[in-house]
């Protein structure tokens, strides 16, 4: 609902605080903002506080360069905002959360993988060569 | 290898007696510190002034150049940090590429900032001194530091600057770029004393911030005669007695430290017991002492 008067200042029903990824960049080059933002802001729109960065690139050096202001983070989590799912993966990589269920599931359906097509291989010639 | 600085019974770089004779060694040559930086060309501005205002406008000059000639420290090379903060063995294969997690907030002191490494394998470590110089650089800026050092601090490429005779500003840059306890700013530090007395270019530091630290090295590997017979050659005996006092000082149990001590001697005479006692190369500081002591006889003659 719109507040009579300014264009500027919207007013939502509903929504929260979320601690998520704002991208920028340019083609083919993207880079992302940690922001803490309403939800039912654009992803890329006005937000409350920029609270780090993450370049997704490699570096010179073979890195990924990230920011995180831990002391805000700290005063919007204790205000109650919330984490998207990309967010919470990379605080649990930074190790200032513990580590997401889904990035441990997630290493074990590679290695599954890997392994799946490594013995089938080995299985289907075997099983063609025993199979009349 | 040479001895560690700063142990309890030695003196330490930043003891006041210490730093009193560095500082009277370094000499204030007005001259000197404020000649032309390449800064933009203005006008020369000129005003008229009474000897009084004169006397004020030295002195104000005076201890504006005591501001530029403090010290920076001398610290021993830090230990490489490797500790591990958790090991993730199951993340292996999952990135290519390691993560460095830097914490941005303002107000915590740049050494106690957290910087940690996530590499490929799992491993959550601590990042290494070259890392953090790196990524405090990147996301907090200071002026005249480059987030990688350039070239020039490379060994080959310090040959050249040592044969323009631009010890200072290379020194300049250094500190400006490095840590003063990394090893880089160790390195580049001693390959510049060492030129320096080999080719005997003490005068090129006199009246830099530079010249302490240059004193503290050469005192603490005893190669101290080159300087001292160029400070006779110049007439400076109150310096040369000041770093033979300095040697002293630092090197208590040598033979001319106990005479000096026993027979409480001065000026000239400390000079020559030391000479005798603990330079390699006495001719020429004896040929330099006469020549002075001619010079002398000569001036209070006539």
């Amino acid at each position: 609902a719109l507040l009579a008067g300014s264009h500027l200042l919207k007013g939502y029903r509903g929504g929260h605080v979320v601690i998520r990824f704002a991208l920028g960049g340019c083609t083919n080059r993207p880079f992302f903002r940690i922001v803490a933002a309403h939800s039912r802001r654009a992803r890329d729109g006005k937000y409350l506080e920029q609270l780090g960065c993450l370049d997704p690139l490699p570096n010179a050096h073979g890195e990924r360069v990230a920011g995180l202001n831990l002391e805000r983070l700290r005063h919007w989590l204790g205000c109650g905002a919330q984490l998207s799912r990309p967010a919470e993966k990379l605080l649990g990589l930074a190790g200032f959360l513990p580590l997401h269920p889904m990035t441990v599931t997630g290493a074990e359906r590679l290695r599954r993988r890997a392994r799946e097509v490594a013995a089938p291989p080995a299985a289907g010639s075997s099983g063609a060569g025993d199979a009349p | 290898g040479p001895p560690a600085e700063g142990e309890a019974a030695r003196p330490a770089f930043a003891d006041e007696a210490v730093q009193t004779l560095l500082r009277r060694m370094t000499g204030l040559d007005l001259q000197k510190v404020f000649r032309p930086v390449k800064t933009e060309l203005k006008p020369p501005k000129y005003k008229l002034m009474t000897e009084a205002q004169l006397e004020e406008a030295t002195r104000k000059a005076i201890e504006e150049a005591k501001e530029k000639l403090v010290m920076p420290p001398v610290l021993n090379e830090r230990e490489p940090i490797d500790d591990v903060l958790a090991e993730d063995k199951f993340l292996e294969g999952t990135e290519t590429t390691k993560y460095v997690f830097t914490d941005l907030t303002y107000s915590i002191p740049h050494r106690e900032r957290f910087i940690v490494v996530r590499e490929p394998n799992g491993v959550l470590r601590k990042a290494t001194w070259e890392e953090r110089d790196r990524m405090i650089q990147i996301f907090f800026p200071k002026e005249g530091r480059r987030v990688i050092p350039p070239v020039v601090f490379k060994d080959e490429h310090l040959v050249t600057v040592f044969q323009q005779d631009r010890h200072e500003d290379i020194l300049n840059m250094c500190i400006a770029q490095f840590e003063p306890d990394s090893p880089d700013y160790i390195r580049v530090h001693h390959r510049t004393y060492d030129d320096i007395e080999k080719h005997a270019k003490y005068d090129l530091l006199r009246s830099t911030r530079h010249f302490g630290g240059m004193v503290w090295y050469l005192v603490n590997r005893k190669k101290t005669d080159g300087l001292l017979t160029d400070m006779i050659h110049r007439d400076l005996l109150d310096d040369a007695t000041s770093l033979i006092t300095l040697y002293h000082m630092l090197h208590p149990e040598c033979q001319s430290a106990k005479e000096a001590k026993e027979r409480k001697l001065q000026g000239v005479d400390l000079i020559k017991v030391f000479v005798k006692t603990e330079s390699q190369k006495e001719g020429y500081i004896q040929l330099a002492l006469q020549a002075y002591e001619e010079a002398m006889a000569t001036s209070t003659a006539s």
